[in-house]
């Protein structure tokens, strides 16, 4: 009990330094990804060729290359980004590729009756897509959208491999130090406690979403 | 003077073509019906009366606006999209699949487009809904949700929504072809209910027995041609040529 307590204040540190993490990436993942979602079916092809490229490459190579390439890569052209930087960064983009999909198939998916009916009663585009579309986007895309969630709280732990001392990394150090097991069980139970968290938030919101069918 | 004119419409599906030239010349106040066999393209005249497709040959004028008509080559030339946009304010439109807002009451569903599109005040865009409402016979349903209310009364809603932006001309695509035998009834009776208030109609439908009573004028149209038109009377009484009786037939026995 006094090993636990002992570890608490670190392990409570590399955990702070995982929920910052999770919440930039969300913060600006998510509406960039609404944005690139519209992006990649608008009628401007070269803005949808570029989508189209941007997540394909994205989604196509592993997290962990891209955090990588964000630091080691662009140090050997001469670009130097702060540790945390880089990983906020390659985060960012990886995250906005998935969101991305899951809103372009949300926003394929509404009937063309709907655009339809807005576009006839005289909404302009800007209107549909803001009273009409993105609402019901979001109750459908709530689904797709709690997995990517709770894969962001797990990715998180990537980030060691820049060296920055998140949860599971400072557990690690405990480990290796202490040759104890203990750190690990705490660290997966403060995963678990993300995650469960994230998943009982997706599950109050679909709920909230539940007044129409 | 003529509240809708349609010249020499043509329009192709890729190579396929839909619209062979036809002309239709509405009067403030009638009420018309247009039938035909599926795939005639009633249905496409009608969706490029109010735009929702775009015509290759021919003028549309809407109370004296032109929103497209030929350019000297011959081409269809449309007018600016904000010319487009005043004059389809005339318009209204319903639709065989209702397309009710799933998210919004149906209270909502009438006042979202007066608030959003002319900036009607919240307070007098809810008493017109009400007013519609009333009108439709659903006053008791303007707090629920689409899902919550039979096709029937899906389209009635619809229609009240149509009828909140004030529109002079009424277009209807098939509105009872989505439903149930047993509630075809309802929504006509608020289409004839419109009629008898001189309300400018023009109705793609299958509901033979409407179109006898209420339309001014049937078109019977079949591959992308009129074929034939004139009174009720004269089109499925006495109808001279030989496919609008082959169709009329068809379309009486299966009942």
């Amino acid at each position: 009990m006094d090993y636990i307590l002992m570890l608490l204040p670190s392990m409570l540190k590399g955990l702070s330094v995982t929920l910052k993490l999770f919440f930039l990436t969300l913060m600006v993942a998510l509406p960039v990804g609404i944005l690139m979602g519209m992006a990649r079916i608008s009628k401007f092809k070269p803005l949808k060729w570029f989508m189209e490229f941007y997540v394909w490459l994205f989604r196509g190579t592993p997290l962990l290359l891209q955090l990588l390439f964000m630091y080691f890569g662009l140090m050997t052209i001469g670009i130097r980004l702060e540790r945390e930087i880089a990983a906020y960064l390659a985060f960012v983009l990886n995250y906005s590729a998935y969101l991305a999909e899951i809103f372009r198939a949300g926003i394929q998916s509404i009937d063309r009756g709907q655009y339809e009916a807005a576009d006839v009663l005289g909404l302009n585009r800007f209107q549909t897509m803001k009273n009409i579309v993105l609402p019901q986007v979001f109750k459908l895309v709530l689904p797709p959208m709690g997995n990517e969630v709770i894969n962001l709280v797990k990715d998180t732990a990537l980030i060691y491999v820049l060296a920055i001392s998140e949860l599971s990394r400072v557990a690690r150090t405990h480990v290796m130090r202490d040759d104890t097991f203990v750190p690990f069980i705490i660290a997966a139970i403060f995963y678990l406690f993300m995650t469960g968290t994230v998943q009982q938030f997706f599950k109050w919101l679909e709920s909230r979403f539940d007044y129409y069918r | 003077m003529y509240i809708l004119q349609a010249r020499d419409i043509h329009k192709k599906f890729d190579s396929l073509k839909v619209l062979k030239g036809v002309s239709l010349q509405v009067e403030k106040g009638e009420v018309i019906a247009i039938i035909g066999p599926s795939g005639s393209g009633k249905s496409t005249f009608l969706r490029c009366l109010n735009h929702l497709e775009t015509i290759d040959r021919g003028e549309i004028k809407i109370e004296g606006e032109f929103m497209v008509r030929n350019s000297p080559d011959g081409y269809a030339l449309y007018s600016t999209d904000k010319e487009i946009d005043q004059i389809r304010h005339k318009m209204g439109m319903v639709f065989q699949n209702f397309n009710l807002f799933p998210h919004k009451s149906v209270l909502k569903n009438l006042t979202m487009a007066p608030i959003l599109v002319k900036q009607a005040d919240k307070v007098e865009a809810e008493n017109k809904a009400w007013q519609l409402l009333e009108k439709v016979g659903l006053s008791d349903k303007a707090n629920n949700y689409p899902f919550e209310l039979s096709g029937g009364q899906q389209q009635r809603v619809a229609i009240a929504r149509a009828l909140s932006m004030e529109p002079d001309i009424m277009c209807f695509d098939e509105p009872t072809s989505a439903l149930d035998p047993e509630l075809t009834g309802e929504v006509l009776q608020v289409m004839k209910d419109l009629a008898l208030e001189h309300m400018t109609m023009i109705v793609v439908t299958h509901e033979i027995g409407f179109a006898r009573e209420v339309a001014n004028r049937v078109i019977f149209m079949d591959e992308g041609l009129i074929v034939e038109e004139g009174t009720a009377e004269q089109v499925i009484v006495n109808p001279h040529h030989e496919r609008t009786r082959a169709f009329l037939s068809k379309v009486l026995m299966a009942r």
